[in-house]
């Protein structure tokens, strides 16, 4: 029984596998046929990359990545009233693929049919290079040009947009602004500034920057102002060049600064041309008698003397082989007052030579003449300086001889001179600046101002001409020879006058340089700058002053005058 | 019993892709959306910024002045400006 049993037991147990075993066939059939698929991809993937390995020409080419379109996108560029005067726009840049140009000469014919700027072989030998999958043609195209090739239907062209600076005033401060590259990269000026700070972010599209607009202490209605009076100053004394200023003496702020020719910020391509370079900051010059308002500054400052001190100026001044003679020789001795009313040089001469050498240095130094001025706008030219500083040199320079200087520093040096604390001219508005450091005792700024508007006011000034009526002008003229073959020119001279309104309590200080005027018909003879930069500078004094809220004052006139007031004729 | 928990899990599981599928579709699209509205929005203020210059072109000093002029217009003179006391009296009655 037992064995019975235990062979009926043996007989279940083999029927239970055989039943598992059944049930486990698919699932083992299932999981070959899985396994058997992957494989099968396995090896397809296996033969692919054996195909591909063994192939002799591969389809594919390994580009090196060339930089495609990288710009910078600006912030946009304002005056201190928010009126625009730089901004970035969109516009189309041509470029080439040159492996899909099928016809080589067809696409560079009819490309520089429609850009005639195009350099036909330059165009001709981007796209000969076919090993190359991308070439610049154009950038910066008008939507007209872009039309226009885009209508052409060649193959192998195509446009990207990116940003290019524009400049909506044209030429209107152009040199404070400076220029861009094409890739939208400053160059000069204070769009150099911006890179230089950080204020430019590269871009690959037309991305324009986020960030705020940089706040100029320009005023557009003072720079329009007076680029045309330079303008019109030009023609008028038929003038190689004219370079003007207006300066806020409260804060250094420059609300006006022009320099004829002007140059255009979106020709970067002229700024190369000499003519064009900024005369207020690029250039330095010998710029005459304005210079004796320093040294007479330096004697008051010095206490070395007085404005009623007396000079003998009634013979010319020897100094070794040099001899420093005035235009018009006084019959009398001219007390320092006198002296700079008569703009004598032997007089400021004989002022320098009292003072000294070290002395006139020092001084000079301390207004900052002997080093290159830095503003946004860049560096300005550096000064130069006489070699050996020597008695005959103290003298020159005492008029304004044998020291070269850029113009915006010698303004930056007057107004230190006239408020008696040091200005640090700025193209930016409303910068938080440290508190104005004193230079000369408020005497001797209060003496300076006094002798400025008495030259304008007193019939022997040379600055008379520079009087605009009811804003209380002062000032002083300069008339200098311009350094040339074998000498100084007589008759090539650069004529200036530097001034300040109202001179009760100046706020404004101007300058006005004219190059190489020449004699009007039907006028006084002469090429002073009483006789030219002078009135310049009246009819400058007379259009901004109401733009900047400067009351005018008219004495011996309380009534107002009677009948229709013609603006036209006032202007005229 | 296995079975049926099975085919509700494979159900439920198709479901589930087919809702993930139109969500990832969905979100696509609108991504498209944005990315059109982006660049549509980017035409637009680069349209704007040539409105802008455009504007600033034609309001610049040069070209207003003698428009200006010719209205007879010009900077204003000094025998413009009165006293407060000088300028004739406000007549209330008008």
């Amino acid at each position: 029984m037992r064995v019975l049993n235990a062979s009926a037991d043996r007989t279940r147990h083999a029927l239970r596998r055989d039943a598992v075993a059944a049930s486990l066939r698919p699932i083992r059939r299932r999981t070959l046929l899985t396994l058997a698929v992957l494989f099968a991809c396995f090896v397809a993937v296996a033969v692919q990359l054996l195909r591909l390995g063994l192939r002799a020409e591969a389809d594919l080419h390994l580009n090196l990545a060339e930089p495609i379109g990288q710009s910078w996108s600006r912030p946009d560029i304002v005056d201190r009233h928010g009126q625009l005067l730089a901004t970035d726009v969109a516009s189309h840049s041509l470029y080439a693929d040159p492996q899909l140009v099928l016809d080589l000469d067809e696409v560079v014919e009819k490309v520089t049919g429609v850009l005639s700027s195009l350099d036909h072989a330059e165009v001709r030998r981007a796209l000969a290079d076919r090993s190359r999958r991308f070439a610049w043609i154009a950038r910066g195209l008008t939507p007209r040009q872009a039309q226009l090739i885009h209508d052409l239907g060649l193959p192998g062209l195509a446009f990207r947009t990116e940003l290019k600076r524009v400049y909506p005033l044209g030429l209107l401060a152009g040199h404070v602004l400076g220029t861009v590259n094409v890739d939208n990269k400053g160059l000069t000026g204070l769009e150099r500034w911006l890179d230089e700070m950080g204020k430019v972010e590269a871009v690959q599209g037309p991305d324009r920057s986020e960030k705020p607009p940089l706040r100029l202490s320009l005023d557009v209605g003072v720079q329009h102002a007076l680029g045309e009076e330079l303008d019109d100053a030009v023609r008028r004394y038929s003038a190689t060049g004219a370079a003007g200023l207006v300066l806020d003496l409260t804060c250094g702020e420059i609300l006006a600064a022009a320099s004829l020719p002007g140059a255009d910020p979106a020709r970067p391509a002229d700024w190369l041309d000499l003519r064009y370079a900024d005369k207020l900051m690029a250039g330095s010059f010998e710029l005459g008698s304005v210079f004796k308002t320093l040294t007479v500054a330096m004697a008051l400052e010095t206490g070395l003397a007085d404005l009623d001190t007396l000079y003998d100026v009634r013979r010319p001044l020897t100094i070794g082989a040099h001899t420093i003679t005035d235009l018009h020789p006084s019959a009398r001795p001219l007390s320092v007052r006198d002296i700079f009313l008569h703009s004598s040089n032997v007089g400021a001469g004989l002022i320098a030579l009292e003072i000294g050498a070290d002395r006139q240095r020092q001084f000079l130094g301390s207004l900052g003449l002997l080093e290159p001025l830095r503003t946004e706008a860049g560096l300005s030219a550096t000064p130069q300086l006489p070699k050996h500083w020597g008695r005959i040199e103290t003298v020159t320079i005492s008029y304004g001889h044998g020291l070269a200087v850029a113009p915006l520093q010698l303004a930056a040096a007057m107004a230190a001179a006239i408020t008696g604390a040091a200005v640090s001219p700025t193209f930016l508005a409303g910068e938080v600046r440290p508190e104005a450091k004193p230079l000369l005792a408020p005497a001797t700024s209060a003496r300076i101002r006094e002798i400025w508007r008495l030259n304008v006011t007193s019939p022997v000034g040379t600055g008379r001409k520079a009087d605009a009526e009811g804003y209380r002008v002062g000032g002083k003229t300069g008339t200098a020879e311009m350094p040339g073959r074998g000498g100084y020119q007589a008759k090539a001279v650069i004529s200036s006058f530097i001034g300040a309104f109202p001179m009760d309590r100046p706020n404004y200080l101007t300058l006005v340089m004219l190059f190489e005027p020449e004699p009007v018909a039907g006028l006084a003879p002469g090429i002073t700058a009483g006789l030219n930069a002078a009135p310049t500078t009246a009819r400058i004094v007379h259009r901004i002053a109401p733009v900047l809220g400067v009351l005018p004052r008219l004495i011996g006139r309380s009534e107002p005058q009677q009948g229709p007031f013609d603006a036209l004729s006032a202007a005229q | 019993m296995l079975r049926i928990v099975n085919l509700v899990l494979m159900l439920l599981t198709l479901v589930a892709v087919f809702a993930l599928y139109t969500i990832k579709y969905d979100a696509r699209q609108r991504e498209a959306r944005v990315q059109m509205q982006e660049r549509d929005l980017e035409k637009l203020e680069n349209y704007v910024a040539v409105l802008v210059a455009e504007r600033a072109h034609l309001a610049r000093p040069k070209a207003l002045e003698p428009l200006a002029r010719g209205l007879g217009l010009g900077p204003i003179a000094p025998r413009q400006y009165l006293r407060l006391e000088a300028a004739p009296a406000a007549d209330p009655g008008r």
